[in-house]
């Protein structure tokens, strides 16, 4: 255990050879797609493009952009939703070559299976694969045993991080650190690298397994075959609550912890070890309330309950159920559940774990607690056959999907009109003045909103929807207001999203500016030039 | 009042594909399930009881299948059912429609001998014959109405909606009677966490040939008129020509060639 | 052998009545029933019967007994127009197989043809290929019931004994062949899409099973007739022969009003012509794609200025857009037209097990990844809101220049 680590040089391979698309007219007609991700931010532009195969081929253009001065976005399935991968200007790194799964292995010490992946396949992908059990390939660079070969058939395994977008690389929500619904019981994808290999600016690469490289005194030594960069980690507090605003630091972290939500901007990410865990078969509820109070005392007792803790609890607001509804008149099949009652005010949706055995201390220990909250089992949907809960699962993502189309629709009018929607955490204690505070700013401020998310994170999406710039401008101002009063919580302002491009004043509300030059001084240390995704996290000067 | 309903438990019959090298089928990672039409008569079957709640009635699921088909029945007493019953034996084993009626009629007379009204779902869609009911209500001796979509109670009537080719038709018959459905709600209905609480404690069993006094000469393949000569997989038809990313001007315009080519706009 | 149960008959007399034959009587000194010498086990007794005294035990029968049975039938299905009543198209359809087993067999082919006020059908049926009509025309047959056609056709089986029995897999059809199957303990095979006949004789009866994914091929060398049903649209009609002429036989009906156990109460029928897809040549079909019901204008202009008829998926059907018998795929109908269109269809196996018989596809759709690609023999990506109206205008001019 040292907090000295050792960059390794790799062979370079001629640059020539390198897949890449030249000119910034020819990729803006011919490849606009590199040119924007989820956040549909505009004025994305590039240079070049390139497509490396492997890790020397990264190795070569990371070091030959450095040479010419070259601004480097990392690219992969751009489904992020901050601006990421958008580059202005420059080279645009596209890893989607590199999407293949080195292999699955089993650690001994740990007693935990592993699967090695390049950094551009999705989490779709991986669990396909995973679930396929097509497990020895032969170019697999981990060895195995019969007998862990056996272990491994005889159960399901899966990658247990659920963002709603399982296009995703790998890659990006690593850069991210995403979440989904899941990471309530499970953690967010932090939880689940068990190591990296990351390519630097000088074209050398890190292998950081977790549990190797720990900060003395809150300094790493990164020693290249030139140099020996002093990286002194930022000392501000991260908050008590789900969080993937800017960088990681604590006086004796995980180096590993560094890299993972760094959104890029200190290398590429060549290759990674993710944990897998056994599949746990499990029910999908759903229990309906007719005023909120109920549904929050409800939240409060099923996550702090002794033995039935939830793999995640999720909450929809009145907004929320009326966009349902009036759905579910016009297209039942696109909602695809029944009828919801016009007197139910909040919906509360969780995942607990089954088997027949304990489904009824489960169900019995559910239903005393919903008495209590004023509801009851019989005011509620449940399922356990995958399809069914499939439906659930569709049920759950159908509220942004609505959204996303109702903006889609008032865009037509409004160009200018984007989604306004929080990704805000705060502490335990503090979520029922949280959402106090959401409903009465909004209801004051007049302004159309729904609040749908993972309310046993505290961390809820607030989504304004703009009627017309006014309710844009207004919108903008009262997101600040929740920023603040998130931080005032002890929580966080991007609690799954990250910051990218696009939300660099939430950072500052969250942290100071001062903490934000700590966070530019680890990135001058280790991208002394700058090469990578520059703009995200924090802008490269200070605006 | 007695409501029988008979239901199958049957494979996602959409994911069921023949192994063109083998010729077998393809069961791995195909789930089993009620069968949608089975579960749209287990609808119509709790929506007459709560339209009638003076008649009181109790529903019973019959099911004809393996072991593992009780999860097809524990399913039916979450949607409602209040006893389910499974007809299980080796014996049973690959019965064609014949086979299967005599099994069921069997099992319905014996468990339900007073039963009023049998509703199942119109077909099965693994067999997807459509045969196992009529055939069921002939060897019980009742009238049977196929085709439903709503069906009411009329004093001892039965009254159906039925589906024809050209629109609808309103058949009534004196109960005891058998009906099919065809149809049913498009969202199919979710249990609550106390039906499902609930279901774990209404009787399901099951019995065996024997149980039932069935005489094992009239069920299972040896007592199948129909036997299966092989299995295949249907013949792929390949796609011809197709037309991308025109703009809707040219693309109107190579359809109507194609078509006035082959002779199809004679105006 | 008709089984009577001396103990639980009641002398009631129903089957007395029942009985097609005359071959049951309750004895006046016993009160209880007795078989008499006419019997066929037809099994309308059994069915007829209010406490189940009645059975019949059916053994597979011998090759000997096999060989007995002879001809290839076919239920001759007739359908109201108005005022008028004519046969259906699956009829003709059947005639045109029928031929063919009758031929590879060296056996006739015969129509049974149950109603009332039918006996103008019979001359089409001839010339379509019928040797013989089986012409049964009783009061209460006028409208189609299950159990009086069940007792009518069964008793001429048992009569007549045929080797093969062919019904139109019609809604009606379905009804009643499993219904006769059941009552005289024979095999049956729905929805065929082929019946041939092979070297011993058999008729392999050929059907999709799991929504279409896989093929069967069924055998029912036990049991004498083999039945089977079969989906319109899957034959082809054959050449009519004004020419040909064959035997009418008339069969006495005996049905008393208690063997029919199901009233109509009411009917709810459509007169509209484009209700009636399984006849169309050219199917203009339409699917998700088309995104709004008001959007289906476009799609019944274009169906109407190529003399086509407007059918749908089950989407559509589902969202009411449009009504039930215009649906298309594994719980609507079956088609097989000359030209089948999908406009904004997915292609989802439902769908194509209903339409994939016809002789050209053609398909639209924004997906170029959608599976009806794979059936079409041309397709275009693109969106039928806008393609259509081009296409419509298109036609609209060159029927101009026409004229």
């Amino acid at each position: 255990m040292s907090n000295i680590i050792q960059a390794i040089k790799l062979d370079e391979v001629p640059f020539e050879r390198i897949r890449s698309i030249h000119g910034e007219k020819t990729i803006t007609q011919s490849y606009p797609n590199y040119l924007i991700d989820e956040s549909k931010t505009s004025g994305g532009k590039a240079e070049l493009i390139f497509f490396p195969d492997n890790e020397q081929e990264v190795s070569t253009i990371v070091r030959k952009m450095r040479e010419e001065r070259v601004e480097i976005t990392i690219s992969a399935a751009r489904t992020g939703i901050v601006g990421s991968a958008i580059p202005f200007g420059g080279a645009i790194l596209v890893l989607e070559r590199m999407n293949g799964i080195q292999g699955i292995g089993f650690d001994e010490e740990e007693r935990r299976w592993f699967i090695r992946v390049q950094p551009a396949i999705s989490l779709q992908e991986i669990n396909d694969f995973i679930k396929s059990k097509k497990f020895i390939l032969d170019d697999q660079n981990i060895p195995q045993t019969e007998s862990a070969v056996q272990r491994f058939n005889a159960y399901i395994y899966h990658y247990p991080v659920d963002p709603t977008e399982m296009t995703a690389s790998i890659g990006g929500t690593i850069g991210t650190n995403a979440s989904g619904a899941r990471t309530f019981k499970y953690g967010p994808t932090r939880e689940w690298v068990k190591r990296i290999r990351v390519v630097l600016s000088t074209g050398e690469v890190l292998d950081i397994p977790r549990g190797q490289y720990y900060a003395k005194d809150g300094k790493f030594i990164v020693k290249t075959g030139k140099e020996e960069y002093l990286v002194k980690i930022p000392t501000y507090k991260m908050p008590n609550a789900k969080n993937a605003a800017g960088l990681y630091a604590k006086p004796d972290m995980d180096l590993i912890d560094l890299f993972i939500g760094s959104e890029g901007i200190f290398g590429v990410i060549t290759e990674a070890e993710l944990w897998i865990k056994e599949y746990e078969p499990h029910m999908s509820n759903i229990a309906f309330f007719d005023n909120e109070k109920d549904a929050l005392d409800f939240v409060h007792k099923l996550r702090t309950a002794d033995r039935c803790k939830p793999d995640f609890i999720e909450y929809f607001d009145n907004n929320a159920l009326n966009l349902l509804r009036n759905v579910q008149k016009k297209d039942p099949k696109f909602v695809n559940m029944p009828p919801i009652r016009e007197d139910i005010k909040t919906a509360i949706s969780f995942d607990i774990f089954y088997t027949e055995e304990t489904l009824d201390f489960y169900f019995e220990t559910i239903g005393k607690m919903l008495k209590e909250c004023n509801s009851s089992l019989e005011d509620s949907w449940s399922a356990y056959e995958e399809r069914e809960t499939d439906r659930f699962k569709h049920f759950r993502h159908a509220v942004p999907e609505i959204v996303n189309n109702i903006i889609a629709e008032r865009k037509k009018q409004y160009p200018d009109i984007h989604k306004l929607g929080t990704d805000m955490s705060v502490e335990d204690q503090y979520l029922a003045d949280m959402m106090k505070f959401y409903h009465s700013t909004l209801i004051e401020a007049g302004l159309e909103y729904v609040i749908w998310g993972h309310i046993g994170d505290n961390h809820v999406h607030v989504n304004i929807l703009p009627r017309d710039l006014n309710d844009l401008e207004l919108g903008t101002k009262l997101y600040k207001k929740f920023a603040k009063k998130a931080v005032e919580y002890g929580g966080s302002v991007s609690a799954e999203h990250g910051i990218g491009k696009i939300k660099h004043e939430y950072l500052v509300i969250m942290y100071g500016e001062d903490a934000i030059d700590q966070m530019r001084a680890v990135k001058n240390t280790l991208d002394p030039d700058n090469i990578f995704n520059e703009g995200n996290i924090f802008p490269e000067e200070k605006e | 009042m007695k409501l029988v309903v008979l239901v199958k438990q049957v494979p996602e019959a959409d994911k069921v594909a023949v192994d063109p090298e083998t010729g077998t089928l393809i069961r791995e990672g195909v789930t089993a399930i009620l069968n949608p039409y089975c579960e749209y008569a287990l609808d119509q079957a709790a929506k007459l009881r709560t339209d009638n709640p003076n008649l009181d009635i109790e529903i019973t699921a019959i099911s004809m299948g393996p072991p593992q088909a009780k999860m097809a029945l524990l399913r039916c007493l979450e949607l409602g059912a209040d006893k389910a019953y499974l007809l299980s034996d080796r014996k049973f084993a690959g019965s064609d429609v014949w086979a299967t009626s005599s099994a069921l009629k069997e099992g319905v007379s014996k468990l339900v001998p007073d039963f009023d009204l049998i509703l199942t779902g119109k077909q099965a869609i693994d067999g997807d014959t459509a045969q196992v009911p009529a055939e069921t209500a002939e060897q019980l001796g009742i009238p049977q109405i196929t085709y439903g979509v709503d069906v009411k109670l009329n004093n001892k009537r039965v009254e159906v909606k039925r589906e024809v080719e050209t629109g609808y038709q309103v058949l009534s018959a004196k109960m005891p009677a058998l009906v099919t459905m065809s149809k049913g709600s498009n969202i199919r209905r979710i249990p609550s966490m106390q039906a499902i609480l609930d279901a774990r404690k209404k009787p399901l069993e099951s019995f065996t040939a024997d149980d039932l006094g069935i005489d094992e000469e009239k069920v299972g393949l040896s007592a199948s008129p129909t036997q299966v000569d092989k299995i295949f997989a249907p013949p792929s038809k390949t796609g011809g020509e197709i037309i991308y990313g025109s703009d809707p001007k040219e693309a109107a315009k190579k359809l109507f060639e194609y078509l006035k080519m082959n002779g199809f706009l004679r105006l | 052998m008709l089984k009577i149960d001396i103990d639980t008959c009641i002398g009631c007399k129903i089957c007395e009545r029942v009985c097609p034959f005359a071959a049951i009587v309750v004895d006046s000194d016993t009160k209880k029933a007795r078989v008499l010498e006419g019997c066929t086990l037809c099994g309308t007794c059994v069915n007829a019967c209010p406490v189940n005294a009645l059975s019949i035990e059916r053994k597979a029968i011998s090759q000997e007994e096999i060989a007995k049975y002879k001809n290839i039938f076919i239920w001759g299905e007739w359908e109201t127009k108005g005022n008028e009543i004519r046969i259906k198209s699956v009829v003709l359809e059947l005639l045109a197989k029928g031929k063919e087993l009758a031929n590879k067999l060296g056996e006739s082919l015969a129509v049974i043809l149950p109603g009332k006020d039918v006996e103008h059908l019979v001359p089409k049926l001839f010339h379509y290929g019928a040797d013989i009509v089986y012409l049964c025309q009783h009061e209460l047959l006028e409208k189609y019931s299950t159990e009086g056609y069940t007792s009518v056709i069964a008793s001429v089986i048992a009569a007549e004994k045929p080797s093969i029995v062919l019904y139109g897999a019609t809604p009606n059809g379905r009804d009643l062949a499993p219904r006769i199957a059941a009552r005289l303990a024979l095999g049956l095979t729905a929805d065929c899409t082929a019946l041939n006949i092979n070297s011993s004789r058999q008729l392999v009866q050929t059907r999709p099973a799991f929504g279409g994914n896989i093929m069967a091929s069924i055998l029912s060398p036990y049991t004498r007739p083999q039945m089977s049903t079969v989906r319109p649209g899957v034959f082809r009609k054959p050449k009519e022969d004004l020419t040909r002429e064959g035997v009418v036989k008339n069969v006495e009906v005996t049905l008393k009003p208690v063997s029919i156990r199901t009233k109509i109460v009411e009917e709810i029928l459509s007169e509209d012509e484009g209700i009636n897809i399984e006849e169309a040549k050219i199917l203009v079909s339409v699917g998700r794609g088309i995104g709004s019901k008001e959007n289906l204008g476009i799609i019944r202009e274009m169906a109407n200025v190529i003399n086509g008829t407007v059918s749908g998926s089950r989407a559509l059907v589902d969202l009411g857009w449009l009504p039930h018998p215009q649906q298309v795929g594994q719980s609507g109908k079956t088609v097989a037209p000359t030209l089948y269109i999908a406009l904004g269809i997915s292609g989802a196996i439902q769908h194509l097990v209903g339409m994939s018989s016809s002789d050209t596809i053609v398909a639209i759709n924004k997906d170029p990844e959608a599976g009806i690609f794979e059936i079409a023999d041309f397709g275009i990506v693109g969106d039928i809101k806008k393609i259509v109206p081009e296409f419509i205008q298109l036609v609209k001019e060159e029927k101009k220049k026409q004229e």
